[in-house]
């Protein structure tokens, strides 16, 4: 009867493993919806966007990321400033709270592919590395598109 | 992972992954649920607030008072003068940035882009950089490249580029910010719709949606006929 509603169980988790395929994850972070932008000449910083979601019950924090795809990768926040234009800064590390979603979306946090070593047409696709202070290393492919 | 000390602590693990997997997929399910229903309140209120566009009148998004559009005293990306009059006749969208902007700037393109696809005729499109010292007209040119027809690239010299940024009301500074990628501009990132007679007639900040946009230049080329 134990191992019938362990099966149970575990079919039911992987129905809902199966409801999350496409996403990157080791542990409680979970990475999807990568995408990047096309490059606009190889002298110009590429934009990666994602979105990071910490389904655990402790505090994690993005400290980093590289990718095969730029010398550099930065994450940048974009932030509205007092006199109403918009300005975009390096950040050292971007906490993942437990049990929220962080989005790196346009206008706001970005990965910066600084230093392309090829460039980025619309239908490539390219690995991110992500390292979590917590979770360690979580790779996940990013699809280059327009918006 | 730490390694199962005993059976009982692998039925807890187990337990665990599976509950902890159903409630995702339940969370799953009643998020997609919540995000149809705020679809269809979002669309319905779209289709009457003050912005709707399908109505086929101007967005909220309007001048209260019509001037002639400030000008753009300025070389196009063949490093030619730019006269603005030289656009007349055409709405014409215009927008402040660089190119060495890879999130604010690419997310105006995007969007509009949509507008040039939504649009039957084509208005025409004017970056204007912010950013002189990187942004030479060879620059510019190399950055329109990329961008479909109807794009013009604009820059100028600092004085040339600061009296343009003025007439629209643009703010930019340069702003270090230690990162690889050097300095960055800090913008005001509305987009400026001017209408076939030459008269500034919208602004929308950042974010606005393209069916917003693209209604409102419908209404200018049906004004204009």
């Amino acid at each position: 009867m134990a191992r019938l509603a362990r099966l149970a169980i575990l079919i039911l988790g992987l129905v809902a493993l199966g409801g999350l395929a496409g996403c990157g994850g080791s542990g409680s972070i979970a990475v999807s919806d990568a995408w990047a932008r096309p490059s606009m000449g190889m002298d110009r910083a590429g934009a990666a966007y994602l979105v990071i979601a910490n389904e655990g019950d402790e505090d994690d924090v993005l400290l980093g990321a590289t990718s095969p795809a730029a010398a550099t990768v930065e994450v940048h926040e974009t932030t509205m400033e007092g006199d109403g234009s918009m300005a975009m800064r390096p950040i050292e590390s971007l906490a993942i709270p437990a049990g929220e979603t962080v989005r790196l979306e346009p206008g706001g946090y970005h990965m910066m592919l600084i230093e392309l070593t090829g460039e980025l047409a619309v239908g490539d696709e390219i690995e991110i590395t992500l390292s979590f202070e917590r979770a360690g290393e979580v790779t996940v492919s990013a699809e280059v598109r327009e918006g | 992972m730490q390694h199962a000390a005993s059976d009982a602590a692998v039925d807890r693990r187990w337990a665990v992954l599976g509950l902890g997997g159903a409630a995702l997929a339940l969370v799953a399910i009643v998020v997609l649920a919540a995000w149809a229903a705020v679809d269809r309140t979002a669309g319905t209120a779209d289709a009457d607030g003050p912005a709707g566009g399908s109505s086929g009148e101007a967005s909220s998004y309007a001048y209260p008072t019509v001037v002639p559009a400030p000008p753009l005293d300025l070389v196009d990306h063949s490093g030619r003068p730019f006269d603005l009059a030289d656009l007349r006749g055409h709405p014409v969208l215009v927008f402040f940035g660089y190119t060495h902007c890879p999130d604010v700037c690419p997310a105006t393109v995007g969007t509009v882009n949509r507008v040039l696809g939504d649009v039957g005729e084509a208005p025409r499109v004017l970056f204007v950089s912010i950013d002189p010292e990187r942004d030479t007209p060879e620059a510019m040119a190399e950055y329109v490249r990329f961008l479909p027809d109807g794009y013009v690239g604009l820059t100028g010299n600092d004085v040339q580029v600061r009296a343009a940024a003025d007439g629209y009301r643009v703010s930019y500074a340069k702003v270090e910010t230690g990162s690889e990628a050097g300095y960055a501009m800090a913008h005001t990132a509305e987009l400026y719709l001017i209408d076939p007679e030459g008269r500034l007639r919208f602004h929308y900040p950042f974010g606005t949606g393209e069916e917003i946009i693209a209604a409102d230049v419908a209404a200018l080329l049906a004004e204009r006929s």
